[in-house]
């Protein structure tokens, strides 16, 4: 039985979807996994440092956040648009 | 009433709700299809710029004159005792911030830069107003907001990053003269050029990205949530409004913190530490003669 251009279409959409959104979380999950190791490693060795240490580690969440922000942004273009059209 | 019995009360609530809404959501009628439309703005034709997305516009004017409204407010409660002046929670808000961006600036360019640290102020307020307008319940129907979110247009993150990096570019061309700001492009190795001009072409666009991709994300989310019977909507969207709010907070931190680190890295040359000392003789020579070029031009 031929499957129509139409269902490959929103399969396809929702697949890329869905690898999107795996890659971007599991790139975010040990980017900030690894941001958080280094930051208890600083504060155990050196407490008083906490205050600069913490600066820098809300810097590299954002900042691996983004990847997986980015990621969704694309899922949301690739479920939401393209599959309607 | 005790904290315990409080604690106590809220989880017997949550877990009778969530009972109930299980029980009724698996003996109900199957869910249609969801019916979000993404990046629907609403269109407006003006005279000289053509169609415009006025809800966007809209919303970024009032996020900016609340910005302005606390700014003057700040203000005005400070010059008005002098003597014995108990500073106002707005105030302490305000030094709060502006002393943190300040030592930022400090820290990375050498001094308090009279351009480069309003504009990280003001950008982290305004991405903060405009992130959090996601908070406000202003919903009226199925497709009317009485708000939207600005930042969830990438529209408006472009015109921020765009202003920040040509901000960032003319600095850099300022510091270093334009040959020297072209020549830090083959700094380390001429066989990177490529790679460095990528980087700086890449920055305005994760600028924009990131904020538009983390507030958007809210938004959907939020859409998601709001497909839930109300009785059972309520849960999850405190909590996934209260982390939104949370995301916010950190992202308009990040956009601000990023904006003086590359006015840092256009200043300074390409992370060479070593010779940091030099060149912060050299930047407090330049930076010398530009603060007096900035007081006689202003």
């Amino acid at each position: 039985m031929a499957v129509d251009n139409e269902a490959v279409q929103l399969a396809g959409a929702f697949i890329g979807g869905g690898i999107a959104l795996a890659g971007g979380a599991i790139g975010a999950g040990v980017g900030d996994g690894l941001a958080g190791a280094s930051y208890i490693e600083g504060v155990a060795r050196q407490p008083e440092a906490q205050g600069r240490l913490q600066t820098i580690f809300f810097l590299t969440v954002g900042l691996v956040e983004a990847m997986f922000f980015i990621n969704l942004a694309f899922m949301a273009l690739f479920v939401f648009v393209q599959s309607k059209g | 009433m005790t904290l315990k019995k409080v604690s106590t009360g809220a989880a017997v609530l949550a877990v009778v709700s969530f009972v109930i809404g299980v029980v009724m959501i698996v003996s109900a009628d199957p869910v249609e299809k969801p019916d979000i439309e993404i990046g629907h703005h609403e269109t407006k034709s003006i005279p000289v710029l053509g169609d415009v997305f006025i809800d966007t516009i809209i919303a970024t004017l009032f996020a900016a004159l609340l910005v302005l409204l606390l700014g003057f407010l700040a203000r005005k409660a400070l010059t008005k005792d002098p003597d014995d002046h108990v500073p106002s929670k707005l105030q302490l808000i305000w030094e709060s911030v502006v002393g943190q961006v300040n030592s930022q600036v400090e820290d990375n360019l050498g001094k308090v830069h009279p351009y480069a640290a309003p504009l990280a102020i003001s950008l982290f307020f305004f991405i903060l107003f405009a992130n959090w307008i996601e908070l406000l319940p202003v919903k009226v129907n199925e497709t009317d907001h009485l708000l939207s979110v600005p930042t969830a247009d990438t529209n408006l993150t472009y015109a921020l990053a765009a202003v920040t990096i040509v901000s960032v570019w003319a600095y850099g061309i300022r510091q270093k003269g334009l040959k020297g700001y072209l020549k830090h492009f083959f700094e380390p190795f001429p066989v990177m050029f490529p790679l460095n001009l990528l980087e700086e072409l890449i920055k305005p666009i994760t600028l924009a990205l990131r904020l538009f991709g983390n507030i958007f994300a809210g938004g959907i989310m939020l859409a998601l949530i709001g497909m839930m019977p109300f009785w059972i909507a309520w849960g999850p969207t405190v909590l996934w409004k209260g982390f939104g709010g949370a995301i916010a907070v950190i992202q308009a931190f990040i956009f601000a913190l990023l904006t003086v680190l590359y006015f840092a890295m256009a200043g300074a040359g390409h992370g060479d530490d070593h010779e940091h000392d030099e060149h912060d003789e050299h930047d407090e020579h330049e930076a010398d003669s530009s603060d007096e070029k900035v007081a006689q031009t202003a």
